[in-house]
């Protein structure tokens, strides 16, 4: 081994070292209850009502540009554990991630003292674009690279683990070496950040791709997922295929039945982690939104987790 | 293989561009997969549209949900978000609206005007400054000083009661058909925790506050105003601006 392996394998020994300690904290602060995310227009209600939720989910690119949003999610913070899941980190970028945006989440992360920060396994920006959609990326060795770069980046300046979320896909890459689950985990390894498991991402992603979710339920690396998302999506027409249906992750139906049973599995294999249920379009009552949380409570109950709501 | 910047620089031009998807990728995901492009480019025209509309329903009332969507439209695809946060997106939809619907001359101002509105309702506003501490300034440093106002502060010039037009629009009055007269002037917008207010100021202190606001000092942003209305009051000027509420700290030039 030359001194540059030496010096190398010794940060990674104390990257490993801090990795675990980092995740001890979090294993003990982390709500393990259902939680809802929580939108602009649920946030005066939110206020007043104060009903029982096990925690809150936001976007911070809601409040980074919402200073009375901000304010008041602030004060939220005192009565829920709060989560920031950024949808404008964009780690799969090939133009590389955007700093002052990585600096505005993590002074708003030092307001809220939030349970998790996350994000998705997609690329959202290009050059100095911001394409408002989770977009794919082939899964190979360049790729890899990038991902473990940018996650070092944001773990640097956020000073904690990063959650990354497995994406809902439409189209996969040929040119891919790696599998999803495989990749993930070799992101997780490299860099100490953990995995947010979407449980509703696999059923899109394993009807449109043709795969098995349960497998890929499977595959994942279970003690490296901190958390779970249940999400709706929409079936339409599949123009790709005639005949087919193809799976819409629109944030903005119930949770399917699907997912409900793959979320039961899951509970299974992967034991319970936080839940959280994610509705953005179609935006429903607050109170429909709190039951799908309990519902979710319920289900860890009836698998044999016990679950405070 | 394709790089990666490759590959994103393919989906960026399928994404934004309308109808069109550049291949040259190959994909997995169906028979013809490159068709599950248009999902993505669906997602991005439609979530930029509605952000649009989210922000200008006042505009979208003046000239029509049509020419409203359709001038949308062709500005996501050529002007793409340049921030992460879609909050901030289209301080500049009204001038490129205003190329579109030219019929309408006050369009731009109107679409301006309700972007400030938007930027003032989601401001947090400060304590203002109390007035009783410029009693223990020397007067003789009082022109050198530097005053900030509130946040939640925009001012907007206009050829257009566009006031009055946005008036009409909150209580649902416009009656069916309106003609405005053109009329020079300088609007303030100021607002907070979801309320706002819509201002027209006097030449003389639309000028004062418009400097005082671009960080000039009171010296300054007085002799300016006095160069463009000759019965401008400095001293009244500034303890009405006091009195608003809207300065929220005073510090020396660095």
């Amino acid at each position: 081994m030359c001194p540059k392996d030496i010096a190398s394998a010794s940060s990674a020994g104390a990257r490993l070292r801090n990795r675990h300690s980092r995740v001890a904290i979090e294993m003990t602060s982390s709500p393990n209850t259902a939680g809802i995310g929580l939108r602009l227009a649920h946030l005066s209600e939110m206020i007043a009502t104060r009903p029982s939720c096990g925690w809150l989910e936001v976007h911070p690119e809601n409040f980074l540009a919402n200073p009375h949003a901000a304010e008041l999610l602030i004060a939220l913070s005192a009565s829920y554990p709060i989560s920031l899941h950024s949808v404008g980190l964009s780690i799969g970028s090939a133009t590389g991630i955007d700093q002052k945006h990585l600096r505005r989440i993590a002074e708003l992360a030092a307001r809220v003292d939030p349970v998790f920060i996350s994000g998705h396994l997609a690329w959202s920006v290009y050059g100095n674009e911001y394409l408002n959609d989770l977009l794919p990326l082939p899964y190979e060795t360049e790729s890899l690279e990038v991902v473990v770069r940018h996650v070092h980046q944001v773990q640097d300046v956020l000073q904690r683990p990063f959650l990354i979320e497995n994406p809902a896909s439409y189209v996969g890459f040929q040119s891919s070496t790696i599998p999803e689950a495989e990749f993930l985990a070799q992101v997780t390894g490299r860099t100490g950040c953990r995995l947010l498991c979407d449980i509703s991402n696999v059923v899109v992603s394993a009807n449109n791709l043709g795969y098995d979710p349960c497998a890929y339920i499977d595959s994942l690396p279970a003690a490296e997922i901190s958390e779970m998302h249940l999400g709706g999506y929409t079936p339409e027409p599949d123009e790709a295929t005639a005949g087919a249906e193809v799976f819409i992750d629109t944030h903005a139906a119930p949770i399917s039945q699907a997912a409900w049973d793959l979320y039961r599995y899951a509970l299974g294999r992967i034991g319970p982690r936080p839940i959280l249920i994610e509705w953005d379009n179609n935006l429903p009552p607050l109170t429909l939104l709190l039951a799908e949380a309990e519902r979710a409570a319920e289900i860890r109950m009836e698998v044999g987790h016990a679950a405070s709501y | 293989m394709p790089r990666l910047t490759e590959i994103q620089s393919h989906f960026r031009d399928t994404v934004v561009s309308n109808g069109k998807t550049r291949v040259g990728l190959s994909l997995t995901g169906g028979s013809d997969p490159s068709k599950r492009l248009l999902i993505h480019q669906r997602n991005y025209q439609s979530s930029l549209i509605e952000a649009l509309r989210t922000k200008f329903p006042a505009t979208e009332w003046l000239v029509g949900t049509r020419l409203l969507a359709e001038a949308a439209a062709s500005f996501i695809q050529e002007y793409p978000p340049t921030a992460p946060c879609i909050a901030e997106f289209g301080a500049t939809f009204p001038d490129f609206l205003a190329t579109r619907v030219q019929h309408v001359g006050y369009v731009r101002d109107f679409g301006r005007l309700e972007w400030f509105v938007g930027k003032a309702a989601i401001a947090v506003d400060e304590s203002p400054l109390d007035g009783s501490l410029f009693s223990s300034i020397d007067e003789d440093s009082l022109p050198d000083l530097i005053l900030t106002l509130q946040s939640g502060t925009h001012y907007l010039n206009t050829n257009w009661p566009v006031d009055e037009l946005m008036v009409l629009y909150l209580n649902d009055t416009a009656p069916d058909q309106l003609e405005l007269i053109p009329c020079d002037g300088c609007i303030e917008i100021r607002g907070a925790r979801g309320e706002f207010q819509i201002n027209r100021l006097e030449t003389g202190d639309s000028i004062f506050r418009q400097c005082i606001f671009a960080g000039l000092s009171i010296g300054a942003a007085a002799e300016r105003a006095l160069d463009a209305s000759r019965c401008f009051d400095p001293g009244r000027a500034l303890a009405a601006l006091l009195e608003s509420g809207l300065v929220t700290a005073i510090r020396q030039p660095e």
